[in-house]
């Protein structure tokens, strides 16, 4: 570091000079390798995105704050409170059409979702990502996993068909075709849902769903489980051309003795009759 | 018709002679003459034998045979070497596996249909039209026939002297009587159950939930689907507004498979485990005030009208509901009946945490679960 020369009086001033450069030199290089080696900050994009946050905000007062309130606090005999429901309750209820609500009734019913938040479009995705981060920002709660359709699928169907039948057919039938609850509810069909919405309804429970968590179903379990739906969803469960409401050995046992019995007794007309 | 027209038939009987020169026809027709059959017209469908038209009919009769015979053996080549393994939806090979048994099925039904076909058209194409009449003999047998034949039988009786040996008669019927009353006991004794057999510990007011010996700690365990996995149950795997079904894990049966597979599914051991969301008002049943861990209350899923499982849960608004009768039971209040049939509060199992963290049965039920029983007495 220091320099050592022969040469008269400016041999104090230059060493001076030139150990104040080898310390800022020395200082600079730390800085740098500092800046290189610092791994990137670990902060989720949706708590550090304030653009995101701020149209999530604008997207939430322009069409959710009427019900659930300022604050998300939710407002008495309207909606309620968002606060901890996470960005997979926001997922599935907007996306599926569920929310925005046309009317206070019985439930909220599935219906085509409003075109700024179509999943299947890109503003859409976009805005549903904005809406999500800006409630998962206002209490955390579940997320909307990466994977979206087939990576949602699991390889075993026929596990998720033991755990759908222990966990989800009560209310939703054995092959998903819904079914009735107390005063005027209902479980609905799940056929027109996608992966997503079916993983993100088993996190968060919309509804008068129960909520199942990834303790009690593991992911691997929910992927199973959507495998299932999906292998006997539409005609994938209709062998026979029609399911006649897929509800089973009543309404197949009516048409088996009305049309089945029916035919058999022409048939058995005509082998009587004189040829 | 009448006893005169046997008579008659009888009296035309022909000599053995007069058989041997009969034809095969005229023989077939004796036969129906003697069972009082006549003939009335018998016209052939084919009286020229040989023409176009008996062939054509005949190839088509043909056809149907071996259609059927086609079918049959399609049914066997698919029934051994189609594609029958399990394939999911979407899956390549997926409609191959799909069609398996229509294909099958398809085949049986027309190798069965194109037979019935074929005989019902040979029938109708080829069997001559014949009206027969056959006469009716009403009324008893003649006078002469009865006493012969009670008279044969009552000299047999006499001949065998069976009347005079009383030994004989009563240990012939004690050994029929006997092994009738075996055959009674056989087939109505499995119908016959004693619900009370074990005293307190009966079928009827016991479940799996019950220790095997005193001090045995029964734990809560989830059904994964695997019936030897055992995964036990800690209170942070379920989430608030969450119901889970879990049956009981006792430690004695950790190593028995049949044991370990037999709780999931013996009819009176499925629990709803629910936790409620925090702060949510319960109303507890006297003297079950620590039956509950928290957020954690377990209720029977069984239904106390007519024992189906009651596991449609309602999350908000805390309801259970029975989907055979539309029982509703709510659980913020000991499970107690609110709709329909069911009378009885949903037994609720004690449960609580031990020092390792899982959520463990503190005892059985204190009420006996399922359907009512005129034992319950009062109670129900």
């Amino acid at each position: 570091m220091t320099t050592s020369s022969p040469r008269g009086p400016r041999t104090r001033f230059r060493r001076r000079v030139s150990g104040v450069l080898a310390l800022g030199f020395g200082l600079m290089s730390c800085a740098l390798l500092y800046t290189g080696l610092t791994p990137a900050p670990q902060v989720a994009q949706a708590q550090g995105d304030a653009a995101l946050l701020a149209k999530g905000q604008e997207l939430f007062n322009g069409n959710c704050v009427t019900c659930h309130g300022s604050n998300l606090q939710g407002v008495q005999e309207h909606g309620p409170s968002l606060i901890g429901v996470g960005q997979a309750a926001v997922y599935f209820q907007v996306s599926s059409g569920r929310m925005p609500m046309a009317r206070q009734e019985a439930q909220a019913i599935r219906k085509p979702p409003l075109p700024t938040y179509d999943p299947g479009t890109e503003e859409g995705a976009a805005n549903l990502e904005a809406l999500g981060a800006y409630i998962q920002a206002n209490g955390g709660g579940p997320v909307v996993p990466a994977a979206t359709g087939d990576a949602l699928r699991g390889d075993n169907p026929a596990r998720g068909g033991e755990l759908f039948r222990l966990n989800c057919a009560s209310c939703h039938n054995f092959t998903g075709r819904g079914g009735a609850l107390s005063s005027g509810k209902f479980a609905p069909t799940l056929d027109p849902a996608s992966e997503s919405q079916i993983y993100t309804a088993m996190l968060t429970g919309p509804q008068n769903m129960p909520k199942f968590t990834d303790r009690q179903l593991s992911p691997e379990e929910k992927k199973d489980i959507i495998a299932f739906i999906k292998s006997v969803e539409g005609d994938y469960n209709n062998p026979g051309g029609n399911p006649l409401g897929g509800i089973g050995p009543v309404s197949e046992g009516v048409v088996a003795f009305t049309v089945g019995l029916a035919g058999l007794i022409g048939f058995a007309l005509w082998l009587g009759a004189k040829s | 018709m009448t006893t005169s027209h046997r008579a008659d038939s009888h009296r035309d009987e022909p000599t053995a002679a007069e058989l041997e020169e009969m034809s095969q026809a005229e023989l077939a027709r004796l036969a129906a003459e003697l069972d009082d059959v006549e003939i009335v017209h018998n016209t052939p469908k084919w009286p020229v034998p040989g023409t176009r038209a008996e062939r054509r009919a005949e190839h088509a009769v043909g056809l149907w045979f071996i259609i059927s015979a086609l079918s049959a053996l399609a049914f066997l080549v698919c029934f051994l070497f189609w594609p029958f393994e399990y394939v999911e939806p979407g899956r390549p090979g997926y409609w191959t596996y799909a069609l398996y048994t229509p294909v099958i099925g398809g085949f049986f039904g027309l190798c069965v249909l194109t037979l019935g076909i074929a005989v019902i058209s040979y029938v109708k194409k080829f069997f001559p039209d014949e009206v027969s009449v056959q006469q009716r003999h009403d009324g008893p047998s003649t006078e002469l026939a009865r006493k012969t034949v009670m008279a044969q039988l009552a000299a047999a009786g006499k001949d065998t002297g069976i009347a005079r040996r009383k030994l004989i008669i009563r240990s012939a019927g004690a050994a029929a009587g006997i092994f009738g009353l075996g055959l009674g006991v056989a087939a109505i004794a499995p119908l016959v159950r004693n619900p009370w057999k074990g005293g307190p510990k009966a079928a009827l007011w016991t479940t799996g939930w019950a220790p095997n010996y005193p001090g045995e700690v029964v734990y809560i365990r989830a059904d994964t689907g695997d019936p030897h996995d055992i995964k036990l149950v800690r209170p942070e795997d379920q989430g608030a507004g969450s119901m889970q079904t879990v049956f009981p894990f006792r430690e004695s049966e950790r190593d028995d498979e049949h044991a370990l597979s037999a709780a999931l599914k013996r009819a009176d051991n499925p629990v709803m485990l629910i936790r409620l969301r925090p702060g949510t008002p319960v109303i507890q049943a006297p003297g079950q005030e620590n039956y509950h861990y928290g957020d954690f209350y377990a209720y029977s899923k069984i239904c106390t009208h007519l024992g189906c499982p009651t596991s449609l849960y309602e999350a908000q608004t805390q309801r259970i509901l029975c989907p055979c009768h539309q029982s509703q039971f709510i659980a913020t209040e000991y499970a107690k009946p609110v709709f329909g049939p069911a009378a009885r509060p949903l037994p609720q199992l004690p449960i609580t945490v031990n020092e390792e963290g899982y959520l463990i049965a503190t005892g059985d039920f204190s009420d006996p679960i399922g359907p009512a029983f005129w034992e319950l007495g009062s109670q129900a």
